[in-house]
């Protein structure tokens, strides 16, 4: 019964998600009628989500300041084309992604790194934090500052599909389907992926996981 | 490094540990602003020009049939306008603007009854003949396009002039067809103002024609060796030509006359 759940979870979107969907419809029809105002609501509500994403795709803050940006502005511009088919965020987000990717792909020999800090406000960080080490003040910080180093390495450490769908499933807590969906291939795909990538990163990390 | 024993600390755990960056409240002000004006200066920028293209392409990507009916019946219609036999449209314009838009203008003007003036006076050569109103248009009397060339000179739009009779009637006498030139094409040949009238010449025979060229010169190489091939029959044909130009020659010679003897006259005549 777990193990269905856990699947049919990680196939299909939540009913949360297809009401916040049709919610972000109303809004682009309204932008599409000319609302331009609307925009910044839908702007408001995924900054983050998208900034996230990109962030951890590049690992570079500037860089995906800037994506996102261009995310949103390329989707403002384009919004006449959106009918509707798929929902809002994952044109959005598919948009976030090609763009990060091309981005990827133009500087591929780039490696400039800025960490953003980690918020210890979430249980679960402040749990695995604790967990890993029981260092207070500054010794804490550097030893946060230095596992989120080694962690961005070995996301670097991916090829630019692995560490896409690393983040869209781990970290933003996206179906396979929906990963299928923004980055258009099979979710068989997306699943291969996802398995030989955690592999990877289980190698690299190997120092702070416990046996 | 502290190892907790009850917390068993997996990849997906290290990766949660992502999940809660998140830039400072500084960082959104400024992106706030940054995308404002990126979002202004799309809505009043123009589009670059390939923005139509890539435009097209989702249309057609979108709706690849009706566009692709609607390319092959554009491509189609192409075809026949531009490459297609007499039964295509173009070929149907082409006729009636070769000939019934001509035939109008030319017949409205000669439908008119035209009286003669009576200023004129009595065997005037334009008046010789009785003018009677033409009541058909000039493409039936005439189909030379000589006559059809100054049809635009009497529209009837225009404006008669106090004179403007008597030139209908110079050009009723120019139109009026000549009986004895035969009728030919357009385009048929390049003496096209020349008479078909004139008196047959007779053909003129090419005094070269009858020439064998090799035989001419063997003769010639062999006339000082043997006197037989120099009065050859072959050159009967030549020999007339020759025999033209002595005259001529011998004209020319006449023609100088001896004066005083330190000069020599000499005349030319054509």
């Amino acid at each position: 019964m777990n193990a269905s759940k856990t699947i049919e979870k990680t196939l299909v979107a939540s009913p949360e998600r297809k009401l916040e969907a049709d919610a972000d419809l109303d809004i682009v029809r309204q932008v599409q009628a000319g609302d331009v105002a609307a925009f910044d609501r839908l702007i408001v509500k995924y900054r983050e989500r998208v900034l996230g994403i990109i962030y951890n795709m590049t690992s570079n803050r500037e860089d995906a300041s800037d994506l996102t940006q261009d995310a949103f502005i390329k989707a403002f511009q384009s919004i006449h084309r959106f009918q509707g088919q798929a929902s809002f965020f994952t044109w959005l987000y598919r948009i976030a992604v090609n763009s990060t990717l091309s981005h990827l792909r133009k500087n591929r020999l780039r490696s400039f790194f800025s960490l953003e800090s980690i918020r210890e406000e979430d249980p679960v960080s402040r749990e695995v934090i604790d967990a890993l080490t029981d260092r207070t003040g500054a010794g804490r910080d550097a030893f946060v500052r230095e596992l989120q180093e080694k962690l961005n390495d070995a996301m670097q450490k991916l090829s630019i599909n692995h560490r896409t769908v690393v983040t869209l499933f781990e970290i933003d807590g996206l179906s396979h389907q929906e990963i299928a969906d923004i980055m258009e291939c099979s979710v068989g795909t997306v699943r291969s992926r996802l398995h030989y990538a955690k592999q990877l990163l289980q190698a690299e990390l190997q120092p702070y996981l416990p046996k | 490094m502290k190892r907790d024993t009850d917390r068993k600390i997996t990849v997906e755990d290290l990766l949660r540990l992502k999940r809660a960056e998140r830039p400072a409240a500084e960082f959104w002000a400024t992106f706030e602003s940054e995308i404002r004006a990126k979002q202004l200066s799309a809505i009043v920028n123009k589009r670059p020009w390939w923005d139509g293209i890539s435009r097209i392409i989702w249309v057609v990507h979108r709706h690849p049939v009706p566009v692709g009916a609607a390319a092959a019946l554009a491509l189609a219609y192409m075809g026949v306008r531009y490459m297609g036999g007499p039964a295509g449209p173009a070929a149907s314009n082409r006729a009636n603007l070769a000939q019934p838009v001509a035939a109008a203008t030319v017949a409205a003007p000669a439908a008119r009854p035209v009286d003669r003036p009576a200023a004129l006076p009595e065997g005037a050569g334009f008046a010789a003949r009785e003018v009677t109103p033409v009541q058909e248009p000039v493409m039936a009397v005439s189909e030379s396009h000589i006559t059809k060339a100054p049809v635009t000179v009497a529209n009837p739009s225009a404006s008669r002039s106090p004179f403007a009779d008597g030139i209908v009637i110079t050009f009723s006498d120019v139109r009026e067809p000549a009986p004895d030139y035969p009728q030919r094409s357009v385009f048929g040949s390049d003496n096209e103002f020349e008479p078909a009238s004139t008196p047959a010449r007779a053909p003129k025979a090419d005094p070269l024609a009858g020439l064998d060229p090799a035989a001419e010169r063997r003769a010639r190489l062999l006339a000082p060796a043997l006197p037989a091939y120099a009065s050859g029959g072959s050159r009967a044909v030549a020999s007339d030509w020759m025999k033209t130009k002595a005259s001529s020659n011998e004209r020319m010679y006449e023609s100088m006359d001896q004066g005083p003897s330190d000069r020599m006259l000499v005349g030319f005549r054509f």
